[in-house]
């Protein structure tokens, strides 16, 4: 056995030993090293995220995946902003205990307008992944305002002051704008009437909802998400935002039941 | 320090803080009423206190020595101090966070104060603030000693070394206003981002001239390490931070990657931040303050040889294992963890290098607090990277991974290689630098040594326990084969190890705060030593034969 | 400078330079390391030649064990499923009441009710099931909607007030907010209330205002006698349970400000099983 694998070593060895020679006479020369490390290190990445782009099972296909309305993304540059994604992540990963405590497992697909993406890596909170529908407004509410209020052996900090900061709505357009640079399909239309979407959704009785329905689908939730009916708050957005996370497909649903069967 | 230049050298650095008022001045016209509107006040007084620093001592008279003979250390001097007093801010925001997870009311009334807000700052604070001011300050001292040359351009060390505290004050503070992309360790937004490379790019440019004025015939491996963190950190800084901001006059900005592609950029970006900016970097520091520090030459030079290769090449691989399980597709997966595995080996090899060194001068460890420093950075970098490595096995990872067991690692990593070895160069550069004869303390560098210590296995014990009953809890089944426990019962498991994990900390931040006091109190009361030979001569070197291995 | 020297502690040579006083020796690397590099290197080929691994431009190698994770994780469900059947099915076919007679069955049912509940529930009803200030009590035999388990099925499937398109509704208006009643007829209203929850005394005989305005405007949801209307959810009010709260302060907000509680739709998101366990768990529990 030693003998053996002494015997394939060998040529490890017996290279090395050449590379020892010329690794002594190149590093001599600065620009050597230098691109001895670029081509060295470059290739690692170079294979694992080139091929992301072309192979095309890496995002699944889906005819039902729609986009954040402009008050969700709203929601959602108020959860970056704040940084959520310290604590919870928005991943289920594949294995048995995560699927039976969140629900189907995350897809690619389910992230493919989210720039960033925010899976997170640390758990200190539950994962988010499928949280729409899963708690009332109400309860969001209180709980962002002070989580101990409603789970008493909570750690998360209080955002109370999210319900008394209107949102800011103006740079809509332009988010929109800069986000379907990046690749997220929205019209002219939508981002023409950002702002004023954002707004509509929080108000079902005005007649700026069904505008908000009409680009969005009816699946949408057109609803006064912070109980202040005479205000837009930021906590109308991220609570809209929470409330939407998992609902963009109905694939993952699809899957599970397939996968049950 | 500005006594040291010309007055053309005076006027530029002023011409260039004009230049960064200018533009400081733009954002906050423009960025009014957003939080880059802040950053352009921000930039005005960083580059304002630039001005009155050098127009204070703009009629001093000019150098008349021939500067090129000397070593030029100002910027090292004024790198460690800095670096000491991020470690500080920055660790002491690691205990008020730890405290936070432990009694989630121990903050203000105020958006600024959350847990969200702080940790990037912690996280931040200590990677960029502290580690890399020491990277910074210490690779100016080795590529000088080690080229037997003068730092090329006396201008660029200020450049890059107040550029990069520019970055990292506008980082700080972006966090505490709510400006991030949410992208672990490239949080920053892309101003920020942008200033980073024109940092960066002259960091690079200087780092090569100083080597090819070199008068050794042969570049020694910490230079190999420096140039490899300079190198691989631009790469991945640039394409990591890719975004397109909503408005050229605001901080919001959206990466051009989304979920998977994005996913895997952020964590090869991520991974690789700990091998190129928290291990490449500080493999060079132990590359060259153990050896000094013992007087025993490098164990083996084919060893060096055989793990700098490993480790640019193989590091490159290994991000995916952030992302065991999750929708990036198994192939990568795979990839990331067999070469987190292969990876080990240049890992331990380079571990094993320094540890080998010691040998015939294990007496000094014992005796000496400063190279126990680096002995100990020496033994925490081979367990965390073995402990990576192992984390990085699916298997493995489907307990650890979203736990503190995570985060145990990270600080085994973190506080007992990263902080360590900069500490022990630290003490071991300070007397060098300020011409002094000796630290103000040995009693406190050998208190700070056992704080440190205390402190890293109380953080990383409590955390690994933590951490496994997390994961055990969370896929923990009853007899009827369903879920024992619900997540908020493995939330109130946590608390103790959450106490504990303060305390341990505290303990490590006041050894961080002797530190800085001891560096303070040695520049100002330890007799000064005159050095008898410190400066750039002559290449005499003859360049010998390849020679044969033993 | 470039002197090769012997290190008298090692024997072994220097590669002969010299930098700031650092010299290298030239040791061969270790055997050990080779092993390692060996041995890692052909676990590492093992595990390619196994598993998906090589991105091929459009394609990668799906490996010899034809694993992928997602079928991983779905076998490993349907086996559970599976391990579970024998008394997760019987569970579902059986009346609650037998349930609850089998020592076997209700272990079961208490061992999953618990972290079941735990992880959907405990955030609006306490991890007790004994609610909170807008969330009902779950266990003290009181049911807005009515107590058998058909019911509290139903409940759980459609939610109260939720997205389901089928959802229970339930409403108590804003009697103050929408000017139907002035604040002395709230007050006169609270009086009524609380003599309904008192055995001794005839309640219209010392509050007669208090009882007609009772009469009038809320006898048609919580009933002439206070006892609440399962049919529309509208809560007993005399039984000393609350879910707004109780006090006088409580009682005036709920009849000034109206309430509509949102209970989720838990169907889909839960199985028809885990659905019948956490209705045979809270009238367990609740009868303890
Ligand atoms: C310090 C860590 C921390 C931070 C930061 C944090 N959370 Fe939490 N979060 C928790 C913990 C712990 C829980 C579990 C206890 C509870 O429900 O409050 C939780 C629970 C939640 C839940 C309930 C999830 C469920 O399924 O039970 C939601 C929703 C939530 N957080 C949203 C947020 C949002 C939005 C933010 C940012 C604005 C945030 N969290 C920031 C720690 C945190
Ligand atoms: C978002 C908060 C929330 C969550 C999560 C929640 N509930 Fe409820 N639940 C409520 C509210 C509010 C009501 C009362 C509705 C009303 O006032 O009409 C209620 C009512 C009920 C009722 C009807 C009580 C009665 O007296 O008829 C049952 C049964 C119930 N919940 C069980 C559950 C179970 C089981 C779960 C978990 C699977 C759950 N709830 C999760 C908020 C919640
Ligand atoms: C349309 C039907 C309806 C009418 C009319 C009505 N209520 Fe209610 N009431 C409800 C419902 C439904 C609830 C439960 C709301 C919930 O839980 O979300 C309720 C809840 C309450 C509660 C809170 C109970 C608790 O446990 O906290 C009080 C008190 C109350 N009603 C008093 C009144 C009084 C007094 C009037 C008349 C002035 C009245 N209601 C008229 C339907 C009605
Ligand atoms: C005073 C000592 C320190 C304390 C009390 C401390 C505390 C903390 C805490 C509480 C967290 C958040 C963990 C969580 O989210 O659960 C954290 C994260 C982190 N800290 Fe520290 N820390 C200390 C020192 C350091 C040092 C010296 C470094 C680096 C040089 C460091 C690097 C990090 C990193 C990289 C993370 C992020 C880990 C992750 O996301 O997994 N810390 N620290
Ligand atoms: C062989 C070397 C190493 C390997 C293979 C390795 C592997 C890993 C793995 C598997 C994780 C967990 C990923 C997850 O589950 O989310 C991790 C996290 C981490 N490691 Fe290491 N590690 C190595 C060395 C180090 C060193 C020396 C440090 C020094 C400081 C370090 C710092 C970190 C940090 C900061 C994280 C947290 C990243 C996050 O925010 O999630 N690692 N590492
Ligand atoms: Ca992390
Ligand atoms: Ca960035
Ligand atoms: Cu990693």
């Amino acid at each position: 056995m030693n003998r053996l694998f002494r015997t394939l070593l060998k040529p490890f060895s017996a290279f090395f030993e050449g590379h020892a020679r010329t690794h002594y006479r190149m590093e001599r020369h600065s620009i050597a090293l230098t691109i001895g490390i670029i081509i060295a290190a470059g290739v690692g990445g170079f294979v694992e995220i080139a091929p992301l782009f072309t192979i095309d099972e890496t995002v699944e296909k889906v005819s039902d995946m729609r986009v954040y309305t402009p008050l969700e993304q709203a929601g959602r540059d108020i959860y970056v902003r704040e940084a959520c994604y310290t604590c919870h992540s928005q991943m289920i990963r594949t294995l048995r205990d995560e699927v039976e405590r969140y629900g189907p497992y995350s897809l690619a697909v389910e992230s493919k307008y989210d720039h960033p993406m925010l899976w997170g890596s640390k758990r200190t909170g539950p994962d988010l992944a499928r949280l729409g529908d899963k708690f009332s407004d109400d309860w969001h509410v209180r709980h962002l305002i002070d989580p101990r209020d409603v789970v008493p052996e909570s750690v998360m900090p209080q955002y109370a002051f999210l319900a008394r900061t209107s949102l800011e709505t103006a740079s809509l357009p332009g988010r929109l704008e800069a986000l379907r640079t990046v690749g997220v399909p929205y019209t002219d239309e939508m981002i023409a009437n950002a702002s004023l979407d954002a707004l509509g959704q929080t108000r079902p009785d005005r007649e700026q909802a069904d505008g908000v329905v009409e680009r969005y689908g009816e699946a949408t939730h057109v609803r006064n998400f912070d109980d202040q009916p005479d205000r837009l708050t930021e906590m109308d957005a991220l609570v809209a935002y929470l409330q939407v996370l998992g609902k963009l497909t109905t694939l993952p649903d699809q899957i599970k039941i397939v996968a049950e069967e | 320090m500005v006594s040291r230049l010309t007055e053309t050298e005076r006027a530029t650095a002023i011409l260039i803080s004009l230049l960064g008022l200018a533009i400081g001045l733009l954002m906050a016209v423009l960025g009014h009423g957003d939080p880059m509107g802040a950053h352009g006040w921000v930039v005005m007084a960083f580059c304002g206190v630039m001005i009155w620093l050098v127009v204070s001592h703009l009629y001093d008279p000019e150098p008349t020595e021939d500067r090129s003979a000397s070593y030029y250390d100002d910027p090292t001097r004024v790198g460690i101090i800095l670096a000491l007093v991020w470690g500080v801010i920055a660790m002491g925001m690691g205990v008020w966070v730890a405290a936070q997870l432990a009694w989630p009311n121990l903050r203000f009334d105020a958006a600024w104060s959350s847990f969200g807000r702080l940790r990037p700052l912690h996280t931040s604070g200590v990677i960029f603030g502290f580690g890399g001011n020491a990277l910074i300050a210490t690779s100016y001292h080795v590529m000088q000693r080690t080229s037997r040359a003068r730092i090329a351009g006396q201008l660029s060390p200020w450049f890059v070394l107040f550029g990069y505290n520019l970055f990292c004050i506008i980082a700080a503070t972006g966090y505490l206003m709510g400006v991030t992309q949410s992208k672990e360790y490239a949080e920053p937004e892309w101003y920020a981002d942008l200033w980073l490379v024109v940092v960066w790019v002259v960091y690079f440019v200087m780092y090569i001239r100083t080597l090819q004025r070199r008068n050794e015939p042969h570049i020694y491996v910490a230079n190999w390490y420096y140039l490899a963190f300079i190198l691989v950190v631009a790469m991945l800084h640039i394409i990591n931070n890719l975004a397109v901001p909503a408005s050229f006059f605001g901080a919001k900005s959206y990466s051009l990657f989304s979920g998977v592609q994005d996913a895997m950029t952020q964590w090869w970006y991520g991974h690789n931040a700990v091998a190129f900016f928290l291990t490449s970097g500080f493999l060079g520091m132990l590359y060259y303050f153990l050896p000094r520090r013992a007087e025993r030459p490098i164990y083996s030079y084919r060893l060096s040889i055989l793990s700098f290769w490993g480790i640019v090449f193989f590091y490159m691989w290994a991000g995916s294992h952030h992302l065991h399980y999750t929708a990036l597709p198994y192939w990568v997966q795979t990839l990331g963890m067999t070469f987190s595995v292969m990876l080990l080996v240049p890992s331990w090899a380079s571990a094993g290098n320094a540890l080998m060194t010691l040998n015939g001068a294990w007496h000094k460890v014992r005796d000496d607090a400063t190279l126990r420093f680096m002995m100990t950075a020496a033994v925490f970098y081979g367990l965390s990277t073995f402990e990576g490595s192992f984390m990085a096995v699916r298997q493995v990872n489907a307990l650890s991974h979203y736990t503190d067991w995570t985060v145990g690692h990270v600080h085994a990593g973190a506080m007992g290689w990263v902080a360590l070895i900069s500490f022990g160069s630290i003490y071991a550069v300070t007397p060098l630098l300020f011409r002094r004869e000796r630290m103000y303390s040995a009693a406190a560098v050998e208190w700070h040594f056992w704080l440190a210590l205390a402190g890293t296995v109380i953080y990383v014990f409590a955390m690994w326990n933590s951490g496994i009953i997390q994961g055990l809890m969370w896929r923990t089944y009853n007899e009827s084969g369903t879920l024992r426990y619900s997540f908020v019962d493995s939330l109130v498991a946590m608390h103790p190890y959450y106490i504990a994990r303060a305390f341990g900390g505290l303990l490590f931040l006041i050894g961080a705060a002797i530190a800085l006091w001891n560096v303070v109190m040695t520049i100002r009361h330890v007799p000064a030593e005159r050095r008898a030979f410190d400066h750039p001569t002559d290449s005499e070197a003859l360049e010998p034969a390849v020679p044969a291995a033993e | 400078m470039s002197v090769k020297e012997r290190d008298p502690l090692t024997g072994h040579q220097t590669t002969g330079h010299e930098w700031d006083g650092i010299t290298e020796l030239n040791t061969r690397v270790p055997r050990a390391v080779w092993w390692a590099v060996g041995l890692t290197h052909l676990w590492a080929v093992i595990v390619w030649v196994l598993l998906p691994t090589w991105p091929l431009v459009t394609t990668y190698t799906k490996g010899l064990l034809g694993l992928t994770d997602r079928g991983e994780v779905d076998a490993a469900i349907v086996q559970a499923n599976a391990a579970r059947a024998d008394w997760a099915d019987p569970v579902l076919a059986m009346p609650v009441d037998e349930i609850r007679a089998d020592d076997a069955l209700i272990g079961r049912v208490r061992q999953t009710g618990h972290s079941l509940f735990g992880d959907n529930c405990a955030g609006c009803h306490g991890r007790d099931a004994r609610g909170g200030p807008g969330f009902p009590n779950l266990i003290d035999g009181d049911w807005l909607w009515g107590g058998d388990p058909d019911t509290i099925i139903e409940t759980l499937n459609v939610g109260i007030n939720s997205t389901h398109p089928d959802t229970r509704t339930s409403q108590m208006m804003a009697f103050g907010r929408d000017g139907m009643l002035t604040r002395p007829q709230i007050l006169s209203v609270i009086g009524h209330i609380r003599a309904l929850s008192r055995t001794d005394a005839a309640p219209s005989a010392d509050n007669p205002a208090g009882a007609e305005i009772y009469a009038d405007n809320c006898a048609s949801c919580h009933g002439d006698d206070g006892r609440g209307m399962e049919e529309i959810g509208a809560p007993n009010l005399t039984d000393n349970q609350w879910i707004y709260g109780g006090d006088d302060d409580s009682v005036y907000r709920t009849i000034w400000g109206g309430r509509q509680g949102w209970m989720p739709s838990w169907q889909g998101r839960l199985s028809p099983t885990e659905i019948k366990i956490l209705t045979t768990y809270l009238l367990d529990a609740g009868a303890q």
